[in-house]
């Protein structure tokens, strides 16, 4: 699958899964003003579980994003594990 | 060490919700650089982009400025032109299936609108931008590339166009006013265009040839 849109689809996934939980206003994407807008927004504290995993997923994907050109290696595939495994921490915030 | 601006402040098309796109040319890893506010590229990654005529060395090539250099060397001048752009069809069929991927997703959910809408926009102007190198004299960056394509325009009125840039803006850079849900329904009721826009523009780059703007 592409690269670039496996990487948004990952995205999607990601604040499908933040947004579950019924917020005021929405995660609309995870670029650094986005999250800042949604903490803001939702008075959330910075140093909650949540915003920590959004954050790190956040930065995961920046990785991946700058590695776009390059050939799939072992490090992608370990920060491809590492997305999955934030996903489902948030996925358990939630419930 | 290179720093270039490049995109809508070379082009002088400024406007207030325009930001201003930087590039950083550098050997390795290099922490100086925030890669919020810097696109950063080793120098290996860029000369890969020129030898794969790549739409960013072309977006480069034709629409940045050198801020500085550590040597004196306007580097991506020295490289030249990149080579020939031929990997159209491919690029615009991709972009072709974003926006399906998040057409379906809007069909599936209600808690992604803002980054699908988000997600359609980069896919329509990407999509335009590829297609415009591909098929026309002079290749289109603007963010606005989608309706800078004369005839070959996306059909969408600019009630529509702007509440998908609205997305955008949401998306990427966190500001402007929430969507309400009469402007969600007002793009989904123009979905059917869209789609109609690229399949027509995407048959026109399969079968090639150049067309006049």
């Amino acid at each position: 699958m592409d690269e670039f849109n496996n990487r948004m689809n990952t995205q999607r996934l990601v604040l499908e899964a933040v947004n579950k939980k019924n917020y005021s206003e929405e995660l609309f994407g995870l670029s650094s003003p986005a999250i800042a807008r949604w903490i803001e927004k939702n008075h959330l504290q910075s140093n909650s579980r949540m915003v920590e995993l959004v954050f790190a997923v956040s930065k995961k994907l920046l990785f991946i994003a700058t590695k776009s050109q390059e050939q799939v290696s072992s490090e992608y595939q370990k920060m491809s594990l590492e997305i999955s495994m934030i996903l489902e921490a948030i996925s358990l915030e939630v419930d | 060490m290179h720093i270039y601006a490049f995109g809508s402040v070379c082009r002088g098309d400024v406007t207030n919700e325009s930001d201003i796109d930087l590039l950083a040319l550098v050997r390795g890893q290099d922490s100086r650089f925030n890669p919020d506010k810097f696109s950063i590229y080793t120098y290996q990654k860029i000369d890969e982009l020129w030898r794969s005529g790549n739409p960013f060395a072309w977006h480069l090539t034709l629409e940045s400025k050198l801020l500085h250099s550590t040597d004196g060397v306007d580097y991506l001048h020295e490289l030249g032109r990149p080579n020939p752009y031929i990997s159209g069809f491919a690029d615009c069929s991709r972009f072709r299936i974003l926006v399906s991927e998040a057409r379906a997703s809007l069909k599936n959910r209600s808690r992604t609108v803002v980054f699908d809408f988000s997600t359609i926009f980069l896919g329509i102007r990407n999509f335009a931008t590829c297609f415009s190198l591909a098929m026309c004299e002079t290749p289109i960056f603007s963010r606005d590339s989608a309706l800078r394509l004369g005839g070959y325009s996306v059909p969408i009125d600019s009630a529509c166009y702007e509440i998908l840039q609205r997305a955008r803006l949401l998306s990427s850079r966190g500001i402007g006013e929430n969507l309400n849900s009469e402007n969600v329904q007002s793009v989904i009721d123009k979905m059917n265009v869209i789609d109609d826009w690229m399949d027509k523009l995407l048959d026109m780059v399969k079968n090639n040839g150049r067309i006049q703007q």
